[in-house]
């Protein structure tokens, strides 16, 4: 078969990238970079419009005048259609639609506190990216030209999720690590629970109680994918779980940032609260770029929840399935094959995520000593980032409230030398503003102390670029495969036991978050 | 006014099974040949949904399964109207396509000749069921054959 599609749409998509990339490079945009406050995106636009119109006018000149012949090539190179097709619609969501409906947003003036409409419910590239992918597939459909490439956005996602990797400090990793294994292994097991418990109260078939659990309790769709073959789910009931599944992704991914913005949460409690409550995967990280847009640190947190629910998934597959052998107790199901459903479910991605974590303690992308993706250096500290009097001011009176001996002295140091000077000492500052002895003001005047010492390499600044593009990218096509069609299946007992155990692991794990979960730095 | 060749979509839910009826019947009456179409909704194409994270064997399993689960669906509904054909002497076709019930059904009036279609209505509100209907606006303005719509049995 030949997947190539002799079609100049990809020739197209080059000319406009390339003529965006002309227009912003040479100032002629000007007047509508300054309507929309969208200058920090020039450069993106001058690299990224030229690198891809190259490459689309290249192969989409191909597409259109080249012989095409069955293979490797032809298979590879149809795909950049529609990826292309992808990039060029989330591009346009980042450089023009979202910096536009801010605009619109704040003439409309602040609506909670100090946010804007836009902000409070979250209008940002990422969520619009993933609304105009889902009105691509439902409206317009994906045009044929596009549908090999539009897979690829699964890559993008896999992909931004192995660079997020190198983010990571291993004390990060650790308590995050901690943190997602308790939260997820308690509410992977107790939803799971819940709906076996809930399907056998009200008598729904094996099979549907199988794929359902899997759905709500690890990773919503890709669960209920991995898991409806080993419980031999019926079609119907496949339907059911996933239309329920996606409808309520797509809500939580509106509703939980607009709650998180009312109830104040921080990144981490935000994150882990995504990571936790919301069902489907690929929704908590839309979830989380909605709620910090401009910074991924929510992001880290969810997606290490992601990885730690992925994790679980092997291991869930392989319960429902010996679950389901048990239950049903004849000889026409098939015996399970622990190794086989194993070695089938691992994500070999995270394989990838690991490997990049153990490159960057080694110093390969930042000094190996980072935390968070950013190294101290004391030396490099911008005069506008020195300790105001003000500052100085709010620590002076506030010192006697420190006891211990290391915290005082480090104090000290900061005061008389309006800055951290050394890394022992940074840490001890952390450690003193993670355990909040001081009023919430003088808290922050450590938290900007802290910061103003901690340098973010090169490297990193290229990858934090990189995850937020593959981000949008993979979202803005996994969006392209929502559609209406699909989740108008919700229905039935799926729905019903579904909106139970979703509504109640998404308030519980919220309590759990609020009470137990603080913001540190 | 004589009827040879009848043509009736099910998928074997209840509205269609009382259009099963209904058609058997006729078929009996006028000694005219059934043909069935049975429609395998499209929907299952966005059934993977938004799925990242599964590897491609998952992905492929997942496919075939639903594929075959689908196949065995449709090949039950075949044998089951062939038979109530059989035992009333009825000359039965039939034909599987995956698509939207309606373009399937205009394009098999376009090329089969036949003198009569028969459908179930759409089902009451808030009964289970998957949520793929005869679209009755497209079907109606372009259908080159004459239409029976047979009410659902829990009206």
């Amino acid at each position: 078969m030949v997947y190539t599609k002799k079609h100049p749409a990809l020739l197209i998509m080059g000319v406009v990238f390339i003529a965006i990339a002309y227009l912003a490079g040479s100032g002629a945009m000007g007047d509508v970079i300054g309507y929309l406050n969208n200058k920090k995106y020039v450069g993106e636009m001058v690299g990224m419009g030229y690198a891809f119109g190259i490459i689309s006018v290249v192969v989409g000149a191909w597409h259109l005048w080249g012989k095409h012949e069955e293979g490797n090539a032809d298979y590879y190179l149809s795909s950049v259609a529609g990826a292309i097709f992808i990039l060029l619609i989330a591009m346009t969501v980042r450089w023009y639609l979202a910096p536009w409906i801010a605009v619109l947003s704040k003439g409309l003036g602040p609506v909670m506190g100090a946010k804007y409409l836009h902000q409070v419910l979250g209008l940002n590239y990422v969520v619009l990216g993933i609304l105009a992918g889902i009105i691509t597939v439902n409206v317009f459909k994906i045009p044929e030209w596009a549908e090999n490439g539009v897979r690829l956005s699964r890559l993008g996602l896999k992909t931004g999720v192995i660079l997020l990797g190198t983010l990571y400090s291993l004390a990060e990793l650790q308590s995050l690590g901690k943190l997602s294994a308790i939260m997820v292994g308690f509410f992977v097991l107790g939803s799971v629970g819940m709906v076996l418990v809930l399907g056998r109260m009200r008598k729904i078939p094996t099979s549907m109680g199988g794929v359902l659990s899997a759905g709500m309790g690890v990773c919503g769709v890709s669960a209920s994918v991995a898991a409806a073959p080993v419980v031999q789910a019926k079609a119907v009931e496949i339907a059911y779980t996933i239309g329920t599944i996606l409808i309520w992704g797509v809500g939580c991914m509106f509703l939980f940032p607009i709650v998180g913005h009312l109830l104040g949460l921080g990144y981490i409690q935000f994150g882990a609260w995504a990571g936790t409550g919301i069902l489907n995967s690929a929704q908590v990280a839309g979830a989380a770029l909605a709620y910090q847009p401009d910074g991924i640190e929510t992001l880290k947190v969810a997606e290490i929840f992601n990885i730690t629910r992925v994790l679980f998934l092997p291991i869930i597959v392989l319960w429902l399935a010996v679950w389901y052998v048990r239950q049903e107790g004849n000889e026409d199901v098939e015996k399970v094959n622990v190794g086989k459903v194993i070695f089938e479910k691992f994500p070999v991605f995270v394989l990838g995520f690991i490997l990049m974590f153990a490159l960057s303690s080694t110093g390969v992308f930042a000094p190996a000593q980072h935390y968070k993706g950013k190294f101290f250096d004391s030396s490099i500290v911008k005069p506008s980032k020195m300790m105001t009097d003000e500052q100085i001011a709010k620590l002076t009176a506030e010192i006697d409230k420190v006891k211990r001996a290391d915290r005082k002295a480090a104090l000290d140091n900061l005061i008389e030398n309006r800055k951290i000077v050394t890394v022992e000492e940074w840490g001890v500052i952390r450690g003193l503003h993670n355990a909040r002895v001081l009023s919430k003001d003088a808290n922050k005047v450590l938290k900007k102390a802290t910061k103003a010492v901690r340098h973010t390499a090169k490297k990193i600044k290229k990858f934090r670029q990189w995850i937020t593009l593959l981000f949008a990218f993979g979202l803005t096509g996994l969006g392209m495969q929502i559609t209406f069609a699909a989740m108008r299946q919700a229905g039935g007992q799926p729905l019903v036991i579904g909106g139970i155990v979703g509504t109640t692991k998404a308030v519980l794990s919220l309590i759990v978050i609020l009470l137990f979960v603080r913001e540190t730095i | 006014m004589p009827i040879e060749k009848l043509i009736i979509a099910s998928h074997g839910t209840p509205g269609a099974r009382a259009a099963e009826d209904a058609a058997l019947e006729l078929c009996a009456e006028f000694g005219a040949s059934l043909h069935h179409l049975l429609v395998v909704p499209d929907l299952w194409k966005g059934m993977m949904g938004d799925d990242w994270l599964n590897n491609a064997v998952t992905q492929a399993r997942f496919g075939n399964y639903v594929e075959s689960e689908l196949a065995r669906e449709a090949a039950d509904e075949v044998e089951r109207l062939e038979e109530r054909a059989k035992q009333s002497g009825i000359s039965y076709t039939n034909e599987v396509h995956l698509g939207k019930p309606a373009p399937c059904l205009l394009a098999s009036c376009e090329k089969g000749g036949y003198d009569l279609a028969v459908i179930g209505s759409p089902r009451p509100k808030k009964s289970e069921g998957l949520r793929s209907r005869m679209d009755l606006e497209v079907l109606v303005r372009s259908l080159p054959v004459r239409l029976l719509t047979v009410p659902h049995p829990d009206r």
